[in-house]
C-alpha cells in the first residue's frame, strides 16, 4: 500500500511546493507516496474535501506559517484543519522556514509561528515533528526525508528538530570560495568569481546549517558559488535585516563562524591577513572574448 | 596553563637576558656570544635554543606580545565599562614601560624600527597577534556595547597605540617632566573621548 | 449564488457566481489571503528588497526579483552593465518557460481530462520545467528564490563552459517542446501536417465548440514594451497611467490603465506574431487563442534564450558599484509569466519608505461591475457550465499569492 501523505499550506508563497517539483526522484517517490491533497499535483481530494476528511494519514506535510484565525483553506479555517489533521498523522513534516519557525511573513504578522517553533523557541512538544527549513527547502531535503519515512525509518534530529544529516553541515562547507575565506580575501564587489562574501557582502553561510554546497541546488550550483551571499534561510532568525552587508564592529564581523570562539577566529585572521597570496589576489582565470567568431 | 618545562624556563631566561642587554647596549652591538656569556652558558648550548640571532629576535617580539596580550586579556574578561578598560590598558602599558622598560623598548626601537629583520616569519600580524587579537576584542566589544564609535580597526588602533608609544618614547628621551603614571588619567580620558560613540 | 473554489492557483480564490436563466450573469472573485509583503519591505534597508521580493510567489518569484532590482536601479539612476541585463533576460525567460510548462501540464491538461481529454503523463514535462530551473541556477545559484540580481547588476560571473551547459539544457527543453507540445510552425493553418499536444487541445475544444468562448475586452497591455493594443493596433502606453482601486471584495485590488480594464499576459505580448494573429483573426481573444498564445510563447522564449546565451561574453562586467542608495523613488515593469508586473519603491535615508507591487493577475482578475466587468469576469459572462468557466479562468493562468501579496 502506498504511504498516505497530505500537503497542507498555511501562510506561504508556494515556494516549497515548487521546489519539491524539482526533486529528481519525484516519479519514484510518487510511486510510493500518494498525496491525498497537494497544492500543485493532481490529487484525490479537493481542498474543500478536507473539511470532512477523517482518515488516518502517514505524513502530514505543512508548508507555510501557522495562523490561528482568519485564514481559510477551502471554506474552513486553516487552523481547524491543521488541528484535526495533526492528530491523524503519524509524522508531521514542516517544509520551509515558514512552517519550521514562522519565516518571512512573520515579519508582518508577529503572531505567525511554525508548527513547533516560533523563531528558535519551542512552542509545542511534538514527538513526530521533522523540520525541513529553507526558503525554500531544497527538493532533495523534502524528497529524501519523505522517502525515508515511507520506509519506516526516521532521521536523527538536531536541537531544532531538523535532520542532523542535512543541517549539521554549514552552508559554507563546500563553497568554491573557501580558499578566499581561509586567506581572508574578500570579494570587492558582486559579480566576481574571486573573493569571499563573508567580510562585506553579508554571507551567513559560516553560521547557517545546510548542505547546499554539498548537494548543490538544481544539481548545478549554489547561491554562494554563484556569488550571492547566503541569507541564512534555514535558521530561526531568518530573515534578518541588511542581508547584503556584513555587520561589523570596528571591522570585525559581528557573528563568528559556528562554534568558533572570537579569539581563535581573530588570531587566525590576523595571521592569514599577514600574507598576501598572489594567486588569490589575482583574477582566477583569464577572460576570453567568448564565441563571437562562431556566429559570423 | 600548564607549568613551563625546564627547557622552556631556560628559554625565558635567555630571552629576558637578551632583552636586558639589547636595551642597554643596543640590538646590533650585542652578539649571541655576549648573551651566552652573561648567562654562563656555552654559545653552542645557546644555539640549541635559538638557531640564530634573527630567530631570537622574532621569538622575542612574540614573547613580548604574549606578555602584554595576557594582561589585556585579563582586562577584557572583566565585567567593567569600556572607559575603565581603557584606563586599565593604559596602566598596564605604562607599568610595563616602568617595570620592564626593556620590553617596550624592544618593541619600539627594534621591532618597529628594523622591519627588515622581521620580514620573514613575522609578516604582518604574525608575531604580534596575541597582543593585537586582544586589542581587537577590546574594540569589538566596545562597539558592540555602543560605548565606542564604529570605525576602521586601524584608525582606532593607531590612535590608541601610537599615543601610548609616543608617550613612552618621550619619556625615554627625557622630555617628560613627570612620571608616566602621572599622565595615566588624562591620557585615558583623551583616548576615551576620541573613540567613544557620539550619543 | 454559487460559490466555487478555484484551487491550485498558487493558493485559492472564491468565485461567487450570479446566474440568470441558466447563464452566468456576473461573477465576483475573492482572494482570501493576505501576507503583507509591501509592509514587510517598509523600514528595511533598500538593498533588502531583492531578498524579500521573490517570497511573494513560489512560481514567479524570479520576476519579482528582477522587478525589485530594476526598481532600485531606477531610484538610484543606475543602468546595470549589458552583460548583467543579458543574464537577467536568460533567467527571467527560464522562469516563464517553467511556468508555462507547469501550467499546461498541471493546470490545463488535468482540467481538460475531467472534460474528457486523454490522460497526459506529466513527469517528463515537470522534468523539463526543472531543467529551466537548472539554467537559472547556473547564473543565479538556485531556483526558486535566488536573489542574485542586485542593485547594479548580477552576482555571478559565468564562465564560457557554464554558458555552454546552459545551452545544452535549453536544447533539452526545446527538443521536448517540439516533439511533445508543438512542432516548429510559424502559422496556425489548423496545425496542418503537424502534431503535438496543442493540436490535440485544438481538436478537442473544436469538437466541444469551445474554441472561441471566453472572450474578454480584446484590449491588451504590454507595459514592458510600453504599448497598449486596441483592435490589434499598438499604441504607446505609459506606466504612470496604471492605478489601483479597491475591488470591494477580499484582499485584492483592481489594476487599471487610465481607469479601464486591460488584459495582460502572453496573449498581449504575442498578439503581433503571425501564429497568434491567425488565431485572433478566427477566434478573437477567446479561450483557444489565449491558451495557444501561452504555449506558443514557450517557443519564442526558447529561441530568445538561445540567442541571448550566445551574447553573454565572459569579458565585461556583471555588476557596477553604486554609492549607497539613500533617497529616491523608482519603478520598474517586468513581463512576468502572467503579464506586466510593476514594482514601485520610495527610499528615504537608505530605508524603504513605501513599496508597491501591482501584479498581472490584478489586471486580469479585476473585480468590475456587471456593466463594466474586469477581463476574466467579462470572459465568463453568458457561459452555462461552471467547468467551462473554470477553464476560461485558468486560461488566464491565475496566481492567488501574487494577487494579494
Ligand atoms: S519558507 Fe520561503 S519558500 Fe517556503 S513558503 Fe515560506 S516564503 Fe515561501
Ligand atoms: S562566500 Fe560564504 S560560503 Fe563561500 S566561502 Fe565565503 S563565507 Fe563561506
Amino acid at each position: 500500500m502506498k504511504t498516505k501523505a497530505l500537503w497542507l499550506q498555511g501562510v506561504s508563497c508556494n515556494g516549497n511546493s515548487h521546489s519539491f517539483l524539482n526533486y529528481e526522484g519525484l516519479r519514484e517517490l510518487l510511486s510510493k507516496v500518494e498525496f491525498l491533497y497537494h497544492p500543485l499535483l493532481p490529487s484525490r481530494l479537493r481542498i474543500e474535501d478536507l473539511a470532512d476528511f477523517t482518515e488516518d494519514i502517514d505524513i502530514l506535510v505543512i508548508e507555510g506559517a501557522i495562523k490561528k484565525e482568519g485564514f481559510l483553506r477551502g471554506k474552513k479555517e486553516f487552523f481547524r484543519l491543521f488541528q484535526k489533521l495533526k492528530k491523524k498523522a503519524k509524522y508531521i513534516v514542516a517544509v520551509g522556514n515558514c512552517a519550521s519557525f514562522g519565516g518571512v511573513f512573520k515579519e508582518y504578522e508577529a503572531d505567525l509561528t511554525g508548527v513547533g517553533y516560533s523563531k528558535g523557541e519551542k512552542i509545542a512538544d511534538f514527538e513526530n515533528l521533522i523540520n525541513v527549513p529553507g526558503c525554500p527547502a531544497h527538493p532533495e531535503w523534502i524528497g529524501s526525508v519523505l522517502s525515508l519515512l515511507c520506509e519506516g525509518c526516521e532521521p536523527e534530529l538536531d536541537e531544532l528538530s531538523r535532520p542532523a544529516e542535512i543541517y549539521s553541515y554549514t552552508v559554507h562547507a563546500g563553497c568554491l570560495r573557501n580558499e578566499y575565506f581561509e586567506w581572508k580575501v574578500d570579494s570587492a564587489t558582486f559579480g566576481s568569481k574571486e573573493g569571499c562574501l563573508f567580510y562585506q557582502q553579508g554571507c551567513q553561510a559560516p553560521y547557517t546549517g545546510g548542505n547546499c554546497n554539498k548537494i548543490l541546488w538544481n544539481g548545478v550550483s549554489s547561491k554562494t558559488r554563484a556569488g550571492m551571499p547566503c541569507i541564512g534561510c534555514t535558521e530561526p532568525g531568518f530573515p534578518s535585516r541588511d542581508l547584503f552587508k556584513t555587520k561589523t564592529y570596528m571591522g570585525i564581523p559581528a557573528r563568528m563562524p559556528k562554534g568558533v570562539p572570537k579569539r581563535a577566529y581573530l588570531t587566525l585572521t590576523g595571521v592569514a591577513k599577514s600574507f598576501k597570496i598572489d594567486r588569490l589576489n589575482n583574477p582566477l582565470m583569464p577572460k576570453g572574448p567568448g564565441c563571437e567568431k562562431e556566429e559570423s | 596553563m600548564s607549568k613551563p618545562t625546564k627547557k622552556e624556563q631556560r628559554k625565558i631566561e635567555i630571552m629576558d637576558t637578551a632583552l636586558r642587554l639589547f636595551s642597554k647596549e643596543g640590538f646590533f652591538a650585542v652578539t649571541i656570544a655576549d648573551i651566552a656569556k652573561e648567562l654562563n652558558m656555552s654559545v653552542g648550548n645557546l644555539y640549541n635554543y635559538f638557531s640564530s640571532k634573527e630567530a631570537l629576535a622574532k621569538e622575542l617580539i612574540f614573547y613580548i606580545s604574549k606578555i602584554l596580550g595576557t594582561k589585556i586579556r585579563e582586562i577584557n574578561m572583566m565585567d567593567i565599562k569600556t572607559k575603565e578598560k581603557i584606563e586599565k590598558i593604559v596602566e598596564v602599558y605604562f607599568n610595563t614601560a616602568i617595570e620592564r622598560p626593556e620590553l617596550i623598548d624592544y618593541f619600539l626601537r627594534v621591532y618597529l624600527s628594523h622591519k627588515e629583520i622581521f620580514k620573514e616569519g613575522c609578516e604582518g600580524m604574525i608575531c604580534v597577534s596575541p597582543f593585537v587579537t586582544e586589542i581587537m576584542i577590546f574594540f569589538e566589544e566596545g562597539v558592540r556595547n555602543s560605548e565606542l564609535r564604529d570605525q576602521d580597526f586601524f584608525t582606532a588602533f593607531g590612535l590608541f597605540m601610537g599615543y601610548l608609544g609616543g608617550m613612552v618614547y618621550l619619556k625615554g628621551e627625557g622630555m617628560l617632566p613627570n612620571d608616566l603614571k602621572f599622565y595615566t588619567r588624562s591620557i585615558s580620558e583623551n583616548i576615551y573621548r576620541a573613540l567613544k560613540s557620539e550619543d | 449564488m454559487r460559490v466555487d473554489i478555484l484551487q491550485k492557483i498558487e493558493g485559492e480564490a472564491f468565485l461567487r457566481y450570479r446566474f440568470k436563466k441558466g447563464r452566468i450573469e456576473h461573477v465576483k472573485i475573492e482572494f482570501p489571503h493576505y501576507r503583507g509583503v509591501e509592509e514587510i519591505m517598509r523600514g528595511r534597508p533598500a538593498e533588502d528588497a531583492v531578498a524579500i521580493a521573490p517570497r511573494v510567489c513560489g512560481i514567479c518569484g524570479h520576476s519579482h526579483l528582477i522587478a525589485a532590482a530594476e526598481a532600485l536601479e531606477n531610484a538610484a539612476g543606475v543602468t546595470p552593465p549589458l552583460k548583467a541585463r543579458y543574464i537577467r533576460n536568460v533567467t527571467l525567460g527560464c522562469e516563464l518557460i517553467q511556468n508555462h510548462i507547469k501550467w499546461l501540464y498541471l493546470v490545463i491538461l488535468p482540467l481538460l481530462k475531467r472534460m474528457g481529454f486523454r490522460e497526459v503523463p506529466f513527469f517528463e514535462a515537470i522534468d523539463k520545467s526543472a531543467t529551466a530551473g537548472k539554467i537559472i541556477a547556473i547564473f543565479g545559484g538556485q531556483y526558486p528564490h535566488t536573489s542574485y540580481a542586485v542593485l547594479g547588476g548580477v552576482c555571478s560571473d559565468p564562465t564560457l563552459l557554464e554558458i555552454q551547459k546552459a545551452k545544452l539544457f535549453a536544447k533539452e527543453i526545446e527538443d521536448f517542446f517540439h516533439s511533445e507540445v508543438m512542432e516548429e510552425i510559424e502559422r496556425f493553418s489548423e496545425f496542418k501536417d503537424s502534431r503535438g499536444i496543442l493540436k490535440e487541445i485544438y481538436i478537442f475544444l473544436k469538437h466541444k465548440e469551445l474554441l472561441d468562448i471566453g472572450r474578454a475586452h480584446d484590449r491588451f497591455l504590454n507595459l514592458r514594451e510600453g504599448t497598449k493594443i486596441l483592435g490589434l493596433k499598438r499604441v504607446s502606453a505609459k506606466l504612470r497611467y496604471v492605478s489601483t482601486a479597491p475591488s470591494g471584495i477580499g484582499y485584492a485590488k483592481n489594476a487599471l490603465y487610465k481607469g479601464k480594464y486591460f488584459e495582460v499576459g502572453p496573449l498581449a505580448r504575442r498578439i503581433h506574431t503571425p501564429f497568434v494573429k491567425d488565431l485572433h483573426r478566427r477566434y478573437k481573444d477567446g479561450l483557444f487563442t489565449r491558451i495557444a498564445a501561452r504555449v506558443y510563447e514557450i517557443k519564442i522564449l526558447l529561441s530568445q534564450l538561445k540567442e541571448t546565451l550566445k551574447k553573454i561574453e565572459p569579458q565585461g562586467d556583471s555588476f557596477v558599484k553604486t554609492d549607497s542608495l539613500a533617497e529616491g523613488t523608482g519603478e520598474a515593469v517586468v513581463e512576468a509569466p502572467r503579464g506586466s508586473l510593476i514594482h514601485r519603491v520610495k527610499i528615504k535615508k537608505g530605508k524603504i519608505e513605501r513599496y508597491e507591487i501591482i501584479t498581472p493577475t490584478q489586471f486580469n482578475l479585476s473585480n468590475g461591475t456587471s456593466l463594466n466587468p474586469g477581463p476574466a469576469q467579462k470572459a465568463v459572462i453568458g457561459l452555462r457550465d461552471r467547468s467551462e468557466a473554470e477553464l476560461v479562468f485558468r486560461s488566464f493562468d491565475i496566481c492567488s499569492v501574487c494577487t494579494t501579496h
